[in-house]
Formats: C-alpha cells, sequence, structure tokens
C-alpha cells in the first residue's frame, strides 16, 4: 500500500514536471511554424516576378535594337533626301564644266554722249541673261558670288545691283554650270543678247570653262509664311 | 503522517526527473527550431536579396521602356524631317503653303489700231520674269506659275499665248503666279507707283491681284538633274 502511494506520487511528480517543462516550452516559442512555408512561397512568387520581368526585359531589348537599327536605316535615307535637297536649293557649293560671263559698263567717257545712265547695266540685263541661261539648262547660277536659288531677287539699287540682299558692283561676274557650248551659244546667237547688249554700249564677254565652281547660298534660310503643306490638307 | 526524509527524496527526484524529461523535449523541440529560424533567416535573406534583385531590374525595365519611347518619338528624325520642309521649300521640291497673293496676267485685250504690231502687246518673259523678281525682291518664300513651281533653274519662255516653263511644262494664259509671303509687301511691291503692274498695263496687259490668307504652292514634280555640276553628290 505504501509502495503504490509512492509510485502514484511518482507519477504525480512526473506529470507536474512534464507540464512545467511545457509551460516553458510554449512561452519560449514565439515563432508560428507555418513562417517558413510563407517565407517560402513569396520567394517564389518574386523569383516568378523576377523572370517575368526578365523576359520583358529581353523582349524590351529586342524591340530597341530593332528600332535602333530601322532608325539608323531612315536616318540615313532622310540624311540623303537632305544632302540632295541642299545641293537642289543651292545650299551647296557645286564644281564642273560652264561658262563665266563678263558684264561691265564701257568708260563713261566712251559712252554714247546723251546719256550715260541708259547705257549702263540694269538689272533687267542681268534678269534676261540669267534667263537665257536658265533655257540653255544652266544648273547653277552665280553673280558675283551670290548663288542664284529660286527666291533670289535682281534688283536695281542706283548705280549698283542687288542680289540676295547684296549690292554688288559692275563688273558682274556671272558664273554657271552647264554644257559650255550650249550655255556660250545661247548667249552669243546672232541677235542674242551679247549682240542686244553691245548695242548698248556694255562689254560681255563670255568664255567657256572646263570647270568652274558655283558657291553655295549664304543667305538666311528662315521662312517667316511658308510652311509644309501637311498631307491630306486641302488644297 | 510524518513526511519521511526518503519520501521528500523522492518526490523531489520525480519532480527533477519530470523537469529533465520535459526540457529534454524543450531541448530537442528548440533544436529543431533553431534549424527554422535558420531557414527562416536564410529565407528572408534570399527574400531581400531577390527584391533588391527586382528593384534592379524593374528600374532597367523601366529605363528601356522610357528608351523605346523616345525611340519611337525619334526627335534627331523629327529634327531632320523639319530640315528638309526646310530646305525643300527653298528647292521647291516640298508642297508649301501660306499667306500669300495671287496675281492674274492676261494678254491685252486693246483693240490694235491698223499698222500697230501686236507683238508689243502680248505677255512678253520679261514682264514675266519682272513679276517673279518683283515678288522674290518683296520676300517671296515660294512662287508658282499656273502651278508650277519656281525653282532655282525655272526658266520662262513666252510663245505667243502660252508659257514654256520647268523644261517642258507649256502653260496657258490666264497666268496666275503665286507667292507666298506678307501679302501686303507683296502686292504693293507689284503696284506700287511706277511699279511692275504699271509698267505692264501701259501695254495693255491686264495685271490684276488679290491678297490670300492662304495660298497653296504644290512641289516641283520634275526631277532635278545634275548632268554637269560635279561634287560628293554625283
Amino acid at each position: 500500500m505504501k509502495k503504490g502511494m509512492y509510485i502514484s506520487l511518482l507519477i504525480t511528480c512526473c506529470v507536474l514536471g512534464l507540464l512545467l517543462a511545457l509551460q516553458f516550452r510554449t512561452t519560449t516559442r514565439n515563432m508560428p511554424h507555418d513562417r517558413p512555408q510563407v517565407l517560402t512561397q513569396e520567394l517564389k512568387q518574386l523569383e516568378e516576378d523576377y523572370q517575368m520581368l526578365m523576359a520583358e526585359k529581353d523582349n524590351l531589348q529586342t524591340k530597341l535594337q530593332e528600332i535602333k537599327d530601322g532608325r539608323d536605316k531612315t536616318y540615313e535615307v532622310l540624311q540623303d533626301e537632305l544632302k540632295k535637297l541642299r545641293y537642289a536649293a543651292g545650299l551647296e557649293p557645286v564644281t564642273g564644266p560652264g561658262i563665266e560671263v563678263v558684264m561691265d559698263n564701257m568708260p563713261e567717257n566712251k559712252r554714247p554722249e546723251y546719256d550715260p545712265k541708259l547705257f549702263s547695266i540694269t538689272y533687267l540685263d542681268i534678269l534676261r541673261l540669267v534667263n537665257e541661261l536658265r533655257v540653255a539648262g544652266a544648273e547653277a547660277i552665280s553673280i558675283n558670288g551670290q548663288r542664284l536659288v529660286a527666291t533670289s531677287e535682281i534688283r536695281n539699287a542706283g548705280n549698283f545691283i542687288d542680289v540676295n540682299l547684296t549690292r554688288l558692283t559692275a563688273p558682274y561676274i556671272i558664273k554657271a554650270i552647264g554644257d559650255p557650248e550650249k550655255l556660250a551659244s545661247s548667249l552669243k546667237i546672232k541677235g542674242g543678247l551679247v549682240d542686244t547688249l553691245e548695242e548698248w554700249s556694255i562689254s560681255v564677254t563670255v568664255t567657256q570653262k572646263d570647270e568652274i565652281t558655283v558657291p553655295a547660298y549664304a543667305g538666311p534660310l528662315e521662312l517667316n509664311y511658308a510652311r509644309p503643306l501637311q498631307k491630306g490638307e486641302d488644297q | 503522517m510524518g513526511i519521511k526524509k526518503y519520501q521528500w527524496a523522492i518526490t523531489m527526484a520525480a519532480l527533477l526527473f519530470g523537469l529533465v524529461l520535459g526540457l529534454q523535449f524543450q531541448v530537442n523541440e528548440s533544436l529543431q527550431q533553431d534549424t527554422t529560424t535558420e531557414r527562416i533567416e536564410r529565407l528572408a535573406q534570399q527574400i531581400e536579396h531577390k527584391k533588391m534583385e527586382l528593384k534592379t531590374l524593374q528600374a532597367q525595365v523601366e529605363e528601356l521602356r522610357k528608351k523605346l519611347d523616345q525611340e519611337t518619338e525619334r526627335p534627331e528624325l523629327r529634327r531632320i524631317k523639319n530640315k528638309i520642309n526646310e530646305v525643300g521649300i527653298l528647292a521647291g521640291t516640298v508642297p508649301a503653303a501660306g499667306p500669300g497673293i495671287e496675281v492674274t496676267l492676261n494678254d491685252s485685250d486693246a483693240v490694235l489700231e491698223p499698222g500697230e504690231n501686236p507683238n508689243l502687246y502680248v505677255l512678253h518673259d520679261e514682264d514675266v520674269l519682272k513679276v517673279l523678281n518683283e515678288l522674290r525682291a518683296a520676300g517671296a518664300e515660294a512662287l508658282a506659275i499656273n502651278d508650277q513651281r519656281m525653282i532655282a533653274t525655272s526658266e520662262i519662255i513666252c510663245i505667243g499665248p502660252t508659257i514654256l516653263t520647268n523644261g517642258n511644262k507649256r502653260l496657258a494664259a490666264p497666268f496666275v503666279i503665286t507667292a507666298i509671303g506678307n501679302p501686303d509687301t507683296l502686292y504693293s511691291a507689284l503696284f506700287m507707283k511706277g511699279g511692275v503692274a504699271e509698267q505692264l498695263k501701259q501695254w495693255g496687259i491686264q495685271v490684276s491681284a488679290k491678297k490670300v490668307e492662304k495660298v497653296v504652292i504644290p512641289g516641283y514634280n520634275g526631277a532635278i538633274t545634275y548632268n554637269y555640276s560635279g561634287g560628293e553628290r554625283a
């Protein structure tokens, strides 16, 4: 009987100790059991996001490269076009065969006496001459270094002539690139401009050249009124 | 009932045993817990690392998107296109629009006296050249006759009732010269006292002009060929 009591006491104490230990354990453990799983899940999600972004990055890089290549090509094409236009507009100097025309007034004492002014070069003489050269196929023309572009005026300014808003004085040296033979004969044709001008006591010498250079237009470029017509804009 | 010494001892031993047992459990448990904590730490580090990588990647992708936007916007392409338009208007290849005037020239309607030279009363190259020249002097930025754009090499040949220009383009009267520029300046340049309009009117050539808010001038549609002009382009 005493033995039985000891045993029960022993068991009770064991249980008590266990409970005590359990109590310790439950209080010290504060991390939830499922934490690692949550974290693993999160990491997995992050990895997925990362892979997706990586694919997006590759995709964007490929696109960018394609566009860059395309743009480089487009840019090249446009640059070529711009260059051609600059030549057509007269913004580049050109060299080639052609003629040089020197127009000069006679010394005033050698002109017919009644009105020396009447026998001096006017803008109209040059206007006519330039038109003749254009008819004969001149590809580029300059007057005393002033390149004639689509908007170039030739204007009387007293005893001078203005071209591209620049004052020029006689002698006028007109350079034209084109077929030298054709250009020269268009002026020297019988009854042509040279004959007419000489009747007015204006000396004109025409020289054919294997190579002359017509300078580029150096005047202002900006447009204040004209703008490119938009595609689809009604006429 | 007196408690004997040995009974105390047993009680203490049992309690101790229980505690040890319990602690053993706990140690086992905390050993397990240690590996869990380590794992959690490792995972947390990995997550932190991944998050940083992700952030960098996101920044890169963001940067790429921005670049792509810029590329599709192509600022330098727009610049060169603008330049092409500007130079093209001077070259005459680009159709242009803007304020300006419309000048109409027509042969004389004068009834000739017998013996008068009819040639005096028709439009000559010069008349047209003068009008164009006057408009250019007044700042015209683009010009055309009957929609034939005037470029740097455009010639004017009047033959009877027609004008030949730009190589082989035959234009018929009435001749309408369009010019883009300041309408007032262009108009007064032609119609000032002793100006071109007055000179032409002396020969009975009909000159009329109207200022227009919007003139549309087509582009030169021929080929601009260079057979003689050398240069890089040739």
